[in-house]
């Protein structure tokens, strides 16, 4: 039986104060099972509950490179153990980036946005985590270090299935990197989920870029309703570079909850999320198009 | 009359310092010298076979202390109680078995028990235990389960394991002469308690060789059943209750208490055993799910003329409480109403699910939520409004249960209750969002509070007045977090006219304090309460009649407050407390005594038609909602919610409205969210990640009204409010998403998906 109460294994904990450190250990131990702890509010609750294997655990609370947050004229840059609640209360990102903003706010209670970080949240790689669709949608990356150096991977291309990612085992998430968003686009994020702090039924966050009454360019990404975050390009599509209107958005949200590949479980069935999907994509296009200083006639 | 100075005041609670520091030490909060860590290996099949237990790698491991199967258990099966010591005949006694033996019944039987230097080595053993099972089909829906020939799931020749029956007027005759039948069946499904504090404690052996156990249980007579399973006196088994967070029934039945017992005494050491949340709800009871189908009659005017139910609840593996719930469910099958012909039939079958037993509401919000959507039906097919047809049908007071046929009495306060519950929701909300509908729903109840009469239920308390005028309380009750120890101190502060600051209580010990029952049933505030009182006043007598002669005046006049025995009409003529208190000690007068107050006693019925006094009394109360219902989502936001009860009085009105609107929120999960999801015996929500209830950030405005009638039969005429508080709220709901959006739920809960589902069902069938 699972329980939630201990941690039954033994295993060898590092706190290393440097991020050179933590890279060292990664590549000696890279045979190993290894576990990389930020936040922790996913990892410790699977340590306890499942029957998860680990011989080292690396705390890189105490990095302080991995504590600070860069912002420039380019966009943002997080460092990987940034508590959440630390970026919520950043003016910047509720001007410039209110998909996350609303993200975050969405996700769980308080005291676990105190703990959990944007890399914890992608690296656990759960359909449903709630700033994977508002990351995807600016076009976020990822710094991924190791001793051996460095690459910048797209958030989109970073996530493979339910608790899958491209990260190799000598590898960690140093930051996130977001870029400014135009002047002219807007975004918004929903979700749907039983209670105000729970995981979500659905999530999704759209970006949209306006010129004039056309829409220039947009993203849709949906959450939870695949193995990993979708995005709905056919939908995308129906809209980049067309006059926006009520009806369009009406055609793009059912096009959106046609591409989506919900299943059933304890949250929810296929069926209402395709309900859900289309209902929720309309409203927040309807939003981002606000937010991009566009108007919708009737 | 004299004016209360304590009692009725909305004061801090005897326990809300130490609760706000965080000093009061739960059962959780507590350790020994030398413990034990105990751990219980559970089944992991919801229907098997045992055909071998070896439990020799388990043994071995270094820090394992004992290894306890069925056969190291010297009594394994006896009989299900909750604290009752009257004979109560055949027909309520379950089997109670401690380990699984032979047979396992439920995902999650105890099957073994360890006990191990730490929690992590009492883990691994229990990994270590090699169970051989063959597993079985086993049943998993009672009304499979009831057909001849169904798997059976304990060793009995039939799953049933209780049919109950009621019946008045002549009910084929009530429906010949209805011109409105409504026909129809209502679901609801398993829930659990969700107590902050889950079950658990610390047991060990004492210099007397007596097995104290440190728990947080809502019944501490399970003394005498943890004694009977070791086979040990009663009085080498003691209780020490803690407060607790939380029990709403489900720390009615024998929770760890019997694992602890029996390792301390095979280890002699001290252990400490706590569920984790995933063991609680995999685990140990949950509420009875019911199929209800109901058929109800009226005439056109609304007039109620015929009531027909049959409820079929699921008791999971083992009877526990299945009965007692039943019964209560049976009682209130026909709800606050007048009906001349009422029949009623009840069956409560064994499966292979998790036991059901208690839950706050014993058995009573079930069949609510059946009727109660039944007579908003009926009033809109007869297009009268919701309260009209309820003032119409509702018991007033002189008139009698429709089940049994109990007389009211006292005041019946259903009407008022009714409207001043309608009234309150006042204007309708503005919503600008086109897609959300507004609806309001009404619905009224009953509940008993008080045990059922035929186990002569009884409480002590025994109060002691200091020689400084300080006062000391020994009461065996247990607090919940209710506020029920609280209670005695205000009473027998406004009794013996001492400051609050004043009391010291001393509770929920079988050794040391006076038994005063179990905290079930809703019954401590008219019970204990009682007691505390009649003690008090016995105190109370005596002093006065002391300060009469001392004062040379007739002891009617005087009474008693602010430390002082004062002249009636005359305070500038009296005497201090402590004068008295003096003389009274000086001559040997008692200045303490231990009361017991007697419900009223009454035989067992006769369970297929149970008629007449069943239960010592109800509280009346109704139940009002405004939600909005999203019709492109299905989401239900519940805007307004407003809860009025006759409450009797009072007696501190915080705990009161927290009561009521805690009962409220615990409803409001019932009707929205709540559903412990089991397939074939396997519980798909083994934590607050799935299982949802509701958070702070869920809870809506909630409006308590309070009317107090001061008809009850607790002290100062209250009533209780623990339980009938929750029990009606989730019909209100249901009602209120019919209005908004014209489809009504016949499942709970009522989630988005269910509403999307009716709604398009609806709107295609509309057209």
């Amino acid at each position: 039986m699972s329980t939630s109460r201990l941690l039954t294994q033994e295993f060898e904990y590092f706190a290393p104060h440097t991020l050179k450190e933590a890279l060292d250990l990664l590549y000696k131990y890279k045979d190993e099972e290894v576990k990389i702890l930020a936040g922790g509010t996913d990892l410790l609750v699977k340590m306890k509950t499942l029957d998860m294997k680990i011989d080292y655990l690396i705390n890189l609370k105490e990095i302080p490179e991995l504590k600070a947050v860069e912002t420039n004229n380019q966009g943002l840059k997080i460092g990987a153990t940034v508590p959440l609640s630390q970026l919520e209360r950043r003016e910047i990102i509720k001007e410039k980036y209110p998909a996350l903003y609303e993200g975050i706010k969405s996700m769980a209670a308080i005291a676990i946005r105190n703990m959990a970080t944007l890399p914890g949240n992608i690296c656990n790689a759960s359909p449903a985590g709630d700033t994977i669709p508002p990351l995807m949608v600016y076009e976020a990356q990822l710094r991924i270090v190791s001793k051996e150096g460095e690459r910048l991977v797209p958030v989109e291309d970073f996530l493979r299935g339910v608790g899958e990612t491209i990260i190799r085992k000598e590898e960690l998430v140093s930051q996130v990197i977001i870029p400014a968003p135009p002047s002219n686009s807007g975004s918004a994020f929903s979700k749907k989920s039983r209670v105000k702090a729970d995981i979500a039924k659905i999530n999704l966050a759209i970006w949209l870029e306006r010129e004039g009454k056309t829409c220039k360019d947009a993203r849709i990404v949906l959450g939870s309703v695949f193995i990993k975050a979708l995005r709905a390009k056919r939908a995308e599509g129906l809209l980049k570079g067309e006059m926006v209107s009520k009806e369009l958005l009406t055609q793009v949200a059912r096009q959106a909850a046609e591409e989506i590949k919900p299943i059933d479980d304890v949250r929810s069935t296929a069926e209402y999320r395709t309900t859900l999907a289309r209902v929720m994509v309309e409203d927040t296009l309807k939003l981002a198009w606000e937010r991009a200083g566009g108007e919708l006639e009737g | 009359m004299s004016e209360f100075k304590i009692v009725g005041k909305p004061i801090p609670r005897e326990d809300a310092r130490a609760k706000a520091k965080g000093e009061l030490k739960y059962a959780d909060d507590f350790s020994l010298p030398g413990m034990l860590y105990g751990k219980v290996l559970h089944s992991k099949y919801p229907a098997a076979k045992i055909i071998s237990i070896d439990t020799t790698k388990a043994k071995q491991l270094p820090g394992v202390h004992a290894v306890l199967t069925a056969r190291d258990v010297p009594h394994n099966e006896t009989i299900t109680r909750f604290g009752q010591s009257a004979e109560v005949g055949k027909g309520f006694e379950g089997l109670y078995r401690v380990l699984a033996d032979k047979k396992v019944r439920f995902r999650g039987e105890a099957v073994a028990l360890v006990a191990a230097d730490t929690e992590e080595i009492a883990e691994e053993a229990a990994a270590l235990i090699e169970v051989n099972y063959e597993p079985l089909p086993g049943v998993f829906d009672p009304v499979e389960a009831m057909k001849p020939g169904a798997y059976l799931v304990g060793e009995g020749d039939s799953n049933i394991i209780c049919k109950f029956g009621c019946s008045q007027g002549d009910i084929k005759k009530g429906f010949a002469e209805a011109e409105v039948i409504i026909e129809d069946t209502y679901q609801v499904p398993f829930v659990d308690h969700a107590y902050l504090e889950t079950e658990g404690g610390v047991a060990w052996i004492d210099e007397k060789e007596v097995i104290n156990i440190r728990v947080g249980s809502q019944v501490i007579e399970h003394f005498r059943d943890v004694a009977e399973v070791l086979g040990l006196p009663h009085n080498q088994v003691r209780y020490i209750g803690t407060m607790m967070g939380g029990g709403f029934g489900g720390k009615e039945d024998i929770t760890v208490e019997t694992y602890l017992a029996l390792l301390t005494w095979k280890t002699k050491k001290p252990v400490r055993l706590f569920y984790t949340r995933e063991e609680s709800i995999l685990c140990h009871s949950k509420r009875h799910p019911f199929i209800m189908h109901y058929k109800v009659g009226a005439k056109k005017d609304g007039r109620l003329v015929a009531l027909e139910a049959e409820l079929i609840s699921d008791a999971g593996a083992y009877p526990y409480l299945s009965p007692w719930v039943n019964l209560y469910a049976t009682v209130n099958a026909a709800g606050p109403y007048c009906i001349p012909n009422v029949k009623i039939n009840t069956y409560c079958v064994l499966t292979n699910n998790t036991f059901t037993s208690a839950n706050r509401g014993f058995g009573a919000p079930q069949p609510n939520v059946a009727y109660e959507s039944l007579m908003d039906e009926l009033a809109y097919k007869l297009k009268i409004d919701p309260l009209e047809i309820r003032r119409k049908n509702c018991i007033t007071t002189g008139k009698s249960l429709s089940t049994t046929g109990q007389v009211f009495n006292t005041y019946v306060a259903l009407p008022e209750v009714a409207e001043k519950a309608w009234k309150a929701l006042g204007e309708t909300k503005k919503v600008e969002d086109k897609n959300k509908r507004i609806g309001r729903g009404l619905a009224i109840g009953l509940m008993s509070y008080g045990r059922m009469t035929f186990l002569h239920d009884t409480s002590r308390c025994y109060v002691r007045l200091e020689s400084d005028g300080s006062v000391l309380i020994r009461s065996g009750i247990p607090d919940l977090g209710g506020g029920q120890v609280s209670l005695l101190c205000q009473i027998a502060a406004e009794e013996l006219g001492v400051p609050m600051s004043k009391i010291r209580i001393y509770y929920s010990d079988t050794a040391l304090t006076p038994l005063a029952g179990t905290t079930t049933a809703t019954r401590q505030t008219y019970m204990s309460g009682n007691a505390t009182l009649k003690a008090a006043r016995e105190i109370k007598k005596r002093i006065i009649q002391k300060a009469a002669e001392m004062m040379n005046v007739n002891p009617e006049k005087l009474v008693i407050g602010e430390e002082k025995i004062i002249v009636k009409y005359d305070s500038a003529q009296y005497l201090p407390l402590l004068e008295v208190i003096k003389a009274c000690n000086t001559e040997g007068i008692e200045l303490f005594c231990e009361a017991q107050f007697k419900g009223p006693f009454t035989m067992v019925p006769d369970l297929s038609n149970i008629r007449g006094t069943i239960f010592p009394d109800f509280t009346f109360g109704a139940q009002a909602v405004e939600i909005s219902v999203d019709i492109e989502t299905g989401q239900v936001e519940v805007l307004k919610l407003v809860t009025c009860y006759d409450v009797g009085k009072a007696i501190n009105p915080l705990s009161v409205e927290g009561q009521m609107e805690g009962g409220s929120i615990y409803g409001m999960g019932y009707a929205l969210m709540e559903e412990v999801v089991m397939e074939k015996g396997v519980t798909l929500t083994p934590s607050f990640s799935e299982y949802i209830i509701p958070t702070a950030a869920d809870v809506p405005e909630v409006e308590a009204i309070l009317v107090e009638s001061g008809g009850g039969l607790g002290p100062y005429g209250a009533k209780g409010i623990g339980e009938p508080s929750c029990s009606i709220i989730a019909p209100a709901i249901l009602n209120a998403i019919y209005d908004a959006v014209g489809v009504r739920i016949k499942s709970l809960p009522a989630t988005p998906e269910k509403i999307i589902r009716a709604l398009k069902k609806h709107y295609f069938e509309g057209r």
